[in-house]
């Protein structure tokens, strides 16, 4: 039999193991925001200071041929406005990696056994399970927007893969119509840079629709104060719906009716 | 439909304008508002939604005919328009201001928001 005394050194030694990893965590508290607009690459922007949503914006993944053309046809929808995004549908996520790169705020949340990426706009949720355990087994996984993410650190970088995502079917990269295949993988690096900017370096590999492995560096900024996280939902008071045919987006007055001309002509 | 540009409309071109404030336009497209122009409106706030995913200023526009227009105003969601300065009571009904857009392209009665200033010409939000 142990005595209570014994017992009580064995649970205050184990309460004292656990304690360093905790403290090893770095300090990614407070609220963040993207840098730099939601064009996903802007190191290959065309024009240089396009913003997604532009007609004609666009990036130079390095595609195969096959998917420069499909890439090609999305962005002169973009153009048209007959784009069908998803998130503009309202309750859709944005997905990986476009979760990495949406507008408003920002938390990096580190636990013991997970990290979890949480985003204002949307919302949506990165869970990245840091404790070891392997992503999700072939007869379990099947195509989603945020994919499955396992990771671990690297001295204060956590390492983690993504998979498992919808590919054409509802992977957008950003508004310029950028897409992926559904064998597409993330290799994400997120850090706090000496500088104080988080960053995350995102390696997308994806046999099917590139090339080569494509490597984008998002950086986000502290916001100062004592910022709140506010409640974001798209379908609160959505006066954009898309026509769920055409896609193109229209405009509503406060009365519920299009204002769009061409809406009114009908 | 009346397609007659209201006469008060100054419009001007802005190739490459810094914005005070853009609409964090991340939910939709916004190929229908033309960003290389900005159209300045004068008018009377009719009322103000302070909502997600987008605010919107409702604003009374008379031309020098008399006759009104209502144009919808789209701009940016509470939690960034807030850490901008913005309060739900930035714009009241019954105030006379005068508000840049970026037009919607079809020339209907809306845009998206540049920026605004109030009757005695300073710049919202006050702060």
């Amino acid at each position: 039999m142990l005595s209570k005394t014994k017992i009580a050194a064995i649970v205050l030694v184990s309460s004292l193991a656990a304690l360093p990893v905790q403290a090893q965590m770095p300090d990614w508290t407070g609220v963040w925001t993207l840098v730099g607009g939601t064009l996903y690459d802007r190191t290959t922007a065309d024009p240089p200071d396009a913003r997604a949503g532009d007609p004609g914006a666009r990036q130079h993944p390095p595609y195969k041929p096959e998917w420069e053309e499909k890439y090609k046809r999305n962005i002169a929808a973009v153009a048209a406005d007959r784009f069908p995004d998803p998130i503009t549908m309202c309750g859709v996520p944005v997905g990986f990696p476009r979760v990495m790169q949406v507008v408003d705020g920002y938390e990096f949340v580190n636990t013991p056994k997970q990290t979890w990426i949480l985003t204002e706009n949307g919302p949506n949720v990165v869970r990245v399970y840091t404790d070891g355990r392997e992503h999700l087994s072939d007869d379990l996984i099947w195509p989603t927007y945020t994919g499955d993410s396992v990771g671990h650190w690297e001295g204060d970088t956590l390492v983690f893969t993504t998979i498992g995502l919808r590919g054409e079917n509802g992977t957008i990269i950003d508004r310029t119509g950028a897409i992926i295949s559904d064998q597409a993988r993330g290799l994400t690096r997120l850090r706090k840079r000496e500088d104080g900017m988080m960053e995350a370096q995102i390696t997308i590999e994806d046999p099917v629709a590139l090339t080569r492995p494509w490597t984008v560096t998002k950086t986000y900024r502290k916001l100062p104060g004592d910022v709140r996280i506010m409640d974001y939902a798209c379908a609160e008071n959505n006066r954009n719906p898309v026509d769920p045919v055409t896609g193109k987006t229209y405009t509503l007055g406060p009365d519920g009716k299009p204002i769009d001309m061409d809406a009114q002509n009908k | 439909m009346n397609r007659v540009i209201p006469i008060s409309l100054v419009v001007t071109l802005a190739a490459s304008a810094i914005l005070p404030m853009q609409p964090a336009l991340s939910h939709h497209s916004f190929a229908m508002f033309d960003r290389t122009k900005e159209v300045t409106l004068a008018g009377t706030v009719k009322s103000f939604e302070w909502t997600n995913p987008h605010s919107w200023l409702q604003l009374v526009v008379r031309d020098a005919r008399g006759a009104t227009k209502e144009y919808s105003i789209e701009m940016g969601s509470p939690n960034t328009m807030s850490r901008s300065g913005w309060r739900k009571t930035s714009f009241k009904a019954g105030d006379r201001v005068t508000v840049k857009i970026n037009p919607m392209r079809d020339g209907s009665a809306g845009g998206a928001f540049v920026s605004a200033v109030n009757a005695e010409g300073k710049t919202l939000p006050l702060q």
